[in-house]
């Protein structure tokens, strides 16, 4: 096996679906942070919800795409009532205490949906037209991580239209800026946090669902996810989805390559990029906080 | 005038609480099981250690079990591969504490504490990766450290490190005298100060002091605490587990810490025993352990944020000055 | 509410105290990983253990009583692991214990038994018999990893090709297995392709998909374990691969592995086990454990099971072939050859390194034509006399120890 510009496209098609990944979760995580200056450290357990609900929705009616929407659907739901009961609370103590009642929330669930699911991982079957390869050349990249990009690009091109050009949108950025203003003028912003929390979770929902095909459904699988998505926001800068973006796509060519070439670094690596680029940069590469 | 003598009943009060705890704490191991309150004097202090930066100076570090990993892997490195005594081993331990945190303080402390929260937590992943994989030759991977010979004190004279209770006094020496140094770190004006960031750091750069540098010390401090009970544990187990650098130890550390009272002293060491205690006694019969303990953790940041010690205080505050209202009113 | 709080507060603590003042008392004490990520593999450990106990004590008993053996949860930790055994030796006098489904806790265990003279039998896939680990007081009623190893590496050299690629779990149990796998290469004419190290917990291995399709080996061996295993055997069927002409050999498979496969475990795939339930048409002994496991719970014995069974049965009856269940060394004595014919044909404790001298078995899959437990056939099972080295060679830890690993 020689380095050829073939292997090195593949590895960088590779990435790119990797980072589409993260992407997803990395501007949920962003969104939420935007709007509730909440840091949610059950993202990954969302994710994991997101898997499940597609597990069994597949499971009981077949049809993948609708196990895709539900996934979204019942983590943004669960996200709904998270963000009513559980963290609405807090709004007005000192901002670690939602984010410890998160981490608090990721213990608890994940220990649930071990007892619900078991610990054997749950499979998802996936579609049949996906099953296969593209190729070309030499380069080749599986039908599924095709989809899964253009799923992203998809969803990134709804989250840009819906903040710059709907109404909602536009008052969700208003709160971001400045949340009392936006009450003075009669707007029911805790409505629209929630709305918020619920929209953020259900991103990382989609991602699980979209992950639940090619790896296991296990209750354990959100925990690292976050982790990284963390990695992702620092590095992208928190608060920004450029940052998200940008951050999204740096790790995933990360994790690719170092798989190639030294791949008992593959995980360390990433929080080494961190390190070196908060050295650099400290407040990330776009580190604009509460800018969406 | 009033203030002033709060203070000092405060004081004496605290002072009051830390000898009873230490004098409970000389006759525990005879009642309760000698490992287990040999664990909870170790993790008290790693609690007191992360408390430092918590409740004192308003920090949360999502990472803390990387103090904890480095100084037991430290102390057991220096053991075994080194041929340092146990002295030599702890003292090691304090020092990766020491250089660690100035580490990530160089980093990070500037940091909102959001950013520093999720630092603090990727760094300790990453610990936790390298002694898993790449750095499996000196760490020993997923099997942990061993190969460790049979420890024993030489100085100031022998004791059997392999026997429960020799090994649990010697424990307890240890952070006894950590509590102390602690106490009077908290009780001096740097103490202070850090409780004076903690409640309202932008007015407290305005008074003129450097509060960047105080933040620093505060996590120096706690770095190295957390990273002798690292090295304590490594004795007590004789052997050193991965275990200690992974993020579930940071996360149990902050939740006995929050059950105990994080505003209060002697708070974390309480929430340690009654945590150590009912999983050591409810695991045994409950498979659903880890949903206990995340539902009760949301509880208590909801509905009793300043744990059990906390709750106790500000009861015991309340009816003090309701008396002394009567008092004064007579 | 805060009165009540208080009251039920008391009362739970009470219950604590109560919960401590245990009943009569126990002779051993074993642990599994009966919560966290493994629960599953624990709990069919424990499973098998309580129908040794219960065999045991509907024949008697040990030395004329009741047996009591306290079964416990080590949450898959090893200081948890310690401190639970440093309670039962310290606290009730108890002098064996058993266990515990990770080599690496095991290991510990070994370590910790050995330092204090308890006796230990483990249950699991763990090298306590090798080189620096054996130290006398350890038994295992598992297996030693690369015996899976050899086993897989054998019948696929055999049977299914030459030349390989394989990707392996970057921690111990992956590299006993690789260096198995190298050895009995260069042992047949096998030609390697080439080693990929995965990290723990690695799920996503699309990074390394390229790099397989690029090399195009007969034979790819999928050496990681647990989430890892079940993520690249779906990735593998993602990408086309497995319906090809690519074969796939897997060290150390599992049935819940093979369960969560589905369908696309299909002809390509070969596992390595230590048992596996199609064999009570083989073994007559088999066949009365496994209805029995079936009967009992709902579903037939894993390898887990069986190193659970196996090992407590053998302790307990050990225990009154030597009349005593505290004195230690003549316990070892007793277990040291000790005959066993439980569940797989006559089997023994080998004398000398304290492993179960025990057979391997490969199964293939069926693919489609799986239904409920029975996806698999057995075809080969390779005795211990042909995957097990000697007593010197294991003292030593060669030749899969000294074996040098690629790219290290």
């Amino acid at each position: 096996m020689e380095l050829n510009s073939t292997l090195l496209i593949n590895q960088m098609l590779f990435g790119l679906a990797l980072g589409a990944v993260y992407i997803l979760m990395a501007c949920g995580l962003t969104i939420i942070f935007g709007l509730l200056d909440v840091v949610n450290f059950a993202h990954g357990t969302f994710y994991m919800l997101g898997a499940f609900a597609t597990f069994v929705i597949v499971s009981l009616f077949g049809n993948f795409w609708l196990g895709l929407a539900s996934a979204v659907i019942i983590v943004g739901l669960v996200g709904w009532v998270t963000e009513t009961y559980l963290i609405k609370p807090l709004y007005g103590k000192d901002p670690l205490y939602p984010l410890m009642l998160t981490f608090g929330f990721s213990v608890a669930v994940t220990d649930l949906m071990r007892g619900v699911f078991g610990t054997v991982g749950q499979i998802v079957p996936l579609p049949q037209f996906f099953s296969g390869s593209l190729m070309w050349g030499g380069i080749f990249i599986p039908k599924y991580r095709v989809f899964i990009i253009l799923l992203m690009l998809a969803v990134l091109i709804f989250l840009w239209y819906f903040f710059k050009k709907t109404n909602l949108g536009m008052i969700i950025r208003a709160a971001t800026r400045d949340s009392l203003m936006v009450q003075t003028l009669g707007i029911d912003v805790p409505r629209i946090w929630t709305f918020g929390f619920a929209l953020g979770v259900g991103l990382a929902g989609l991602a699980g669902g979209v992950n639940s095909t090619i790896q296991s459904a296990l209750p354990d699988m959100g925990v690292e996810i976050t982790i990284e998505c963390f990695v992702v926001v620092v590095i992208g800068g928190l608060g920004s989805l450029g940052g998200a973006i940008l951050g999204g796509l740096i790790i995933g060519q990360v994790i690719s390559f170092v798989s190639l070439f030294a791949s008992d670094w593959s995980n360390v690596a990433i929080f080494i990029t961190m390190l070196l680029i908060l050295l650099v940069r400290t407040r990330g590469l776009f580190g604009e906080a509460g800018r969406l | 005038m009033k203030a002033n003598k709060e203070n000092t009943s405060n004081t004496r009060t605290r002072s009051r609480v830390i000898w009873v705890t230490l004098a409970v704490f000389l006759i525990a191991p005879h009642i309760i099981s000698t490992p287990l309150t040999t664990e909870i004097l170790i993790f008290g202090l790693f609690a007191l250690g992360f408390n430092l930066l918590l409740g004192y100076t308003g920090i949360l570090s999502f990472g803390h079990a990387a103090y904890f990993g480095i100084g037991c892997y430290g102390c057991g490195i220096a053991v075994r591969d080194f041929g340092f005594s146990i002295w030599g081993g702890l003292l090691v331990s304090i020092i990766m504490g020491i250089l660690l945190a100035a580490v990530i303080g160089a980093i990070a402390i500037k940091k909102k504490g959001v950013y520093f929260a999720m630092i603090s937590m990727a760094v300790a992943q990453m610990f936790y990766f390298m002694a898993l994989s790449p750095l499996k030759k000196w760490t020993g991977g997923e099997d942990g450290l061993k190969f460790i010979p049979k420890l024993s004190l030489t100085f100031p004279f022998h004791v059997d490190l392999q026997s429960s209770f020799p090994l649990y006094y010697f424990v307890y020496f240890v952070v006894g005298i950590s509590i102390l140094v602690i106490w009077r770190i908290l009780n001096s004006p740097f103490g202070r100060l850090l409780q004076a960031i903690r409640e309202n750091e932008e007015r407290t750069i305005a008074s003129g002091y450097n509060v960047t540098m105080a933040k620093f010390v505060s996590l120096i401090f706690s770095g190295l605490f957390s990273a002798l009970a690292g090295g304590l544990f490594f004795v007590y187990l004789g052997y050193g587990p991965l275990q200690t650098l992974f993020w579930l130890t940071s996360g149990t550390i902050l939740l006995m810490t929050i059950l105990g009272g994080m505003h209060t002293f002697i708070g974390p060491v309480v929430g340690v025993a009654v945590f150590l205690y009912a999983q050591n006694k409810l695991s045994w019969t409950m498979e659903r352990w880890e949903l206990v303990v995340g539902i009760l953790f949301m509880a208590l940041i909801l509905i009793f944020p300043e744990g059990i010690v906390g709750t106790i205080k500000v009861k015991y505050l309340a009816r003090k000055t309701a008396a002394q209202e009567v008092g004064e009113a007579e | 509410m805060k009165k009540i709080s208080l009251l039920l507060l008391v009362a739970f603590t009470g219950t604590l105290f109560v919960a401590g003042i245990a009943s009569a008392k126990p002779i051993a004490a074993l642990l599994f990983p009966l919560s966290g990520p493994f629960s599953a593999m624990g709990t069919d450990m424990k499973q098998g253990s309580e129908m040794a106990l219960e065999e045991i004590n509907a024949k008697g008993g040990v030395l004329g009583q009741k047996a009591e053996v306290v079964m416990g949860d080590d949450e898959f930790k090893a200081p948890v692991a310690i401190r639970k055994y440093k309670e039962m030796v310290d606290g009730q006098g108890i002098k064996a214990i058993g266990g515990t489904l990770s080599g690496g806790i095991s290991v510990a265990v070994n370590e910790w038994a050995c330092k204090n003279k308890v006796l230990y039998m483990c249950f699991c896939h763990t090298s306590i018999p090798l080189g620096k680990e054996q130290c006398g007081y350890g038994f295992v009623s598992g297996m030693i990893p690369y015996q899976t190893g050899v086993a897989t590496a054998k019948y696929a050299f055999q049977n299914l090709g030459k030349s390989w690629m394989i990707v392996t779990q970057d921690y111990r149990f992956g590299t006993d297995e690789l260096s198995a796998w190298l050895t009995i290469s260069e042992k047949m004419g096998g030609k390697f392709l080439g080693n990929i190290y995965s990290p723990l917990g690695q799920v996503d291995y699309s990074a390394h998909i390229p790099k397989i399709v690029a090399t195009n080996p007969d034979i790819l061996v999928i050496n990681v374990y647990g989430q890892s295993q079940d993520a690249l055997t779906k990735q593998l069927g993602e990408a086309g691969l497995t319906t090809k002409k690519m074969k796939f050999v897997i060290p150390k498979s599992h049935l819940y592995s093979i369960k969560a496969a589905g369908a696309g475990y299909n002809e390509n795939f070969y596992g390595g086990h230590e048992y596996y339930w199609t064999l009570q048409d083989k073994f007559p002994k088999a066949k009365p454990f496994v209805e029995a496991y079936g009967k009992k719970y709902g579903m037939p014995p894993s390898q887990d099971a069986d190193g659970g069974y196996t090992g407590t049965r053998a302790l307990l009856e050990a225990m009154n072939a030597a009349k005593t269940t505290t004195d230690v060394d003549k316990l070892i004595k007793t277990l040291k050859g000790f005959k066993m014919d439980y569940n797989k044909g006559p089997e023994e404790f080998r004398a000398c390194d304290h492993i179960r001298a025990t057979s391997a078995v490969i199964v293939r899959g069926i693919g489609a034509k799986a239904s409920g437990w029975n996806f698999g056939e057995v075809v080969a099972e390779y005795p211990a006399s042909e995957t097990l080295e000697s007593c010197e060679n294991n003292a030593k830890d060669i030749p899969y120890g000294a074996v040098k690993l690629p790219g290290k």
